[in-house]
């Protein structure tokens, strides 16, 4: 049993086997719980934001343990996150998603560099890091709608920056270009600066 | 140097936690000798992981607990401990807001009462008075104030923080202190929270004690950035010159972990390893050194003071 705790880094893990969960920190709790995830060898592991309730320095650990763990387990991740740094360090894939659906997927570094979709550009727009130097952050008015207040149209129109009216008559589809998908009628180009 | 708001000199305060019925008592010292002053208008972020102290420092400063030594003076008056009518005058220039605002706010009472209560036990306006003043409040903090008469469910996570702010304004308070209010939002929503925060100490001139783990938020927000390690403070000082050139290795394994969108920003990450010790049982010497990469045979003896550094102040024997 020991040796499911020791492959996730718990320190003494043969003495641990004995302890409660209320017996551990957040970060070693978090620990066991991978333990737990990867002890049959799984071949993808779905990680629902992991870190989200650790300390920055606690998050650096076990992000480092979960790509350290699929390397050698040759295992696929899943990471559901709202932080977009930790996507941009550990994702080489991404699928932005706004009130159910995917509205854009694709390429980490592209994505960074360059977003299609303006739902994509508002939220990379809004991490403080963007707005270095800048008095005010950038920020996308208004919230995501609930489920029983959905917009007609494109879900996103009421607070698109760049709504036209054919968004808020039909609702797009999930377009693929160039190895990327989005979801809007009018994505933006490349030239368009971030 | 103008006249600050807010003055703290050598705070501390230690808990007496019981061990079950046979063992002594022990002394957590949760917070020692913390110093700094804070001027109007301007913002003070306390950074640090969870049990550094941070969440005990606002409770001194809010004047919700007693601290056990030191001195905090707050607009032109010290603090006297015992003194409640001083407290109760002083209370209403000191407000806070907390990390979530599911919990700060009463499921069972309408908004627009909870904004009004302040106002309530520390003004003598009437009724009607109070209400214009809620209506104001709500208008300011981004709100319809036809929404008064709604309950705290009817609203969404960044939406409820905002009356949380309402509420803490609602008495114009000279500081207000904010432990991690922006931590349970999504970041677009932090964006815009952040944003009023900065609006609102535009119009007002509040002081802010802005506590928060979320270095990104800190750079964007702060004006002085003190950094807490177990209780002590390791780095205090400007925080463009934190930013730029960190002298404590905790703060520049703080900077380091934090992850980055751009990849030119991502510095090679410096590893510490391990977690905040037991304030229960705290390390000899330097409190850091069992997960300092520069430690030494001196930080296991001898506890750092700190000294002025480079514009900011420093708790470190290996620095300069």
């Amino acid at each position: 049993m020991s040796i499911f705790l020791s492959r996730s880094k718990i320190p003494g893990a043969a003495s641990r086997l004995e302890s409660y969960p209320h017996q551990f920190s957040g970060g070693m709790a978090q620990r066991v719980m991978i333990a737990i995830a990867i002890a049959c060898n799984p071949k993808l592991l779905i990680a629902d934001e992991p870190t989200t309730a650790l300390d920055v320095t606690i998050q650096a650990q076990i992000m480092g343990l979960l790509v350290q763990l699929q390397k050698t387990h040759n295992m696929s991740l899943i990471l559901i996150t709202h932080d977009l740094a930790v996507v941009a360090e550990v994702a080489q894939r991404v699928a932005v998603m706004y009130a159910g659906q995917v509205v854009e997927q694709g390429d980490v570094s592209r994505m960074f560099s360059a977003p299609t979709h303006p739902y994509t550009r508002a939220l990379l727009q809004s991490v403080p890091e963007h707005s270095r130097g800048a008095s005010r952050l950038h920020t996308l008015p208004g919230i995501v709608p609930g489920q029983h207040d959905r917009p007609g149209g494109c879900l996103l129109s009421p607070r698109c920056p760049k709504v036209q009216d054919r968004c808020s008559n039909e609702r797009p589809g999930l377009y693929a270009q160039d190895g990327v998908q989005t979801r809007c009628f009018f994505p933006m180009s490349a030239q368009e600066v971030l | 140097m103008s006249k600050p708001v807010m003055q703290a000199e050598s705070l501390t305060r230690h808990y007496h936690v019981s061990q079950g019925v046979l063992k002594p008592a022990v002394t957590v010292k949760a917070l020692a000798d913390v110093s700094f002053r804070l001027e109007q208008g301007r913002t003070l972020a306390v950074v640090g992981e969870s049990g550094c102290g941070k969440s005990t420092l606002a409770r001194q400063l809010t004047l919700i607990e007693v601290p056990t030594e030191g001195r905090l003076q707050i607009g032109s008056e010290w603090v006297q401990p015992g003194d409640k009518a001083q407290y109760k005058r002083l209370r209403s220039q000191v407000q806070m807001v907390f990390q979530n605002p599911y919990a700060s706010l009463n499921p069972r009472q309408k908004i627009g009462d909870q904004i009004g209560e302040p106002l309530l036990l520390n003004t003598t306006l009437s009724a009607s008075e109070r209400m214009i003043k809620v209506m104001e409040s709500l208008e300011r903090v981004g709100l319809r104030p036809e929404h008064h008469n709604r309950y705290a469910h009817m609203f969404s996570g960044g939406q409820r923080q905002r009356i949380a702010i309402a509420r803490a304004m609602a008495l114009q308070p000279k500081i207000l202190v904010a432990d991690e209010p922006t931590s349970a939002l999504d970041v677009s929503i932090q964006a815009q929270v952040l944003n009023l925060f900065m609006d609102l100490q535009e119009q007002l001139k509040t002081a802010y004690v802005f506590v928060s783990h979320n270095l990104a938020v800190v750079e964007h927000i702060a004006n002085d950035v003190m950094v807490m390690y177990l209780g002590r403070v390791v780095e205090s000082g400007p925080k463009a010159t934190i930013f730029a050139n960190a002298l404590h290795p905790y703060t520049q394994a703080l900077l380091s972990a934090t992850p980055s969108i751009d990849p030119a920003h991502r510095q090679k990450k410096i590893k510490i390893q391990g977690e905040l010790p037991s304030p229960l049982d705290p390390p000899s010497g330097c409190a850091f050194h069992k997960r300092c990469p520069l430690a030494d045979a001196r930080c296991e003896s001898e506890l750092p003071v700190l000294r002025e550094l480079q514009g900011r102040q420093v708790a470190c024997h290996h620095t300069g």
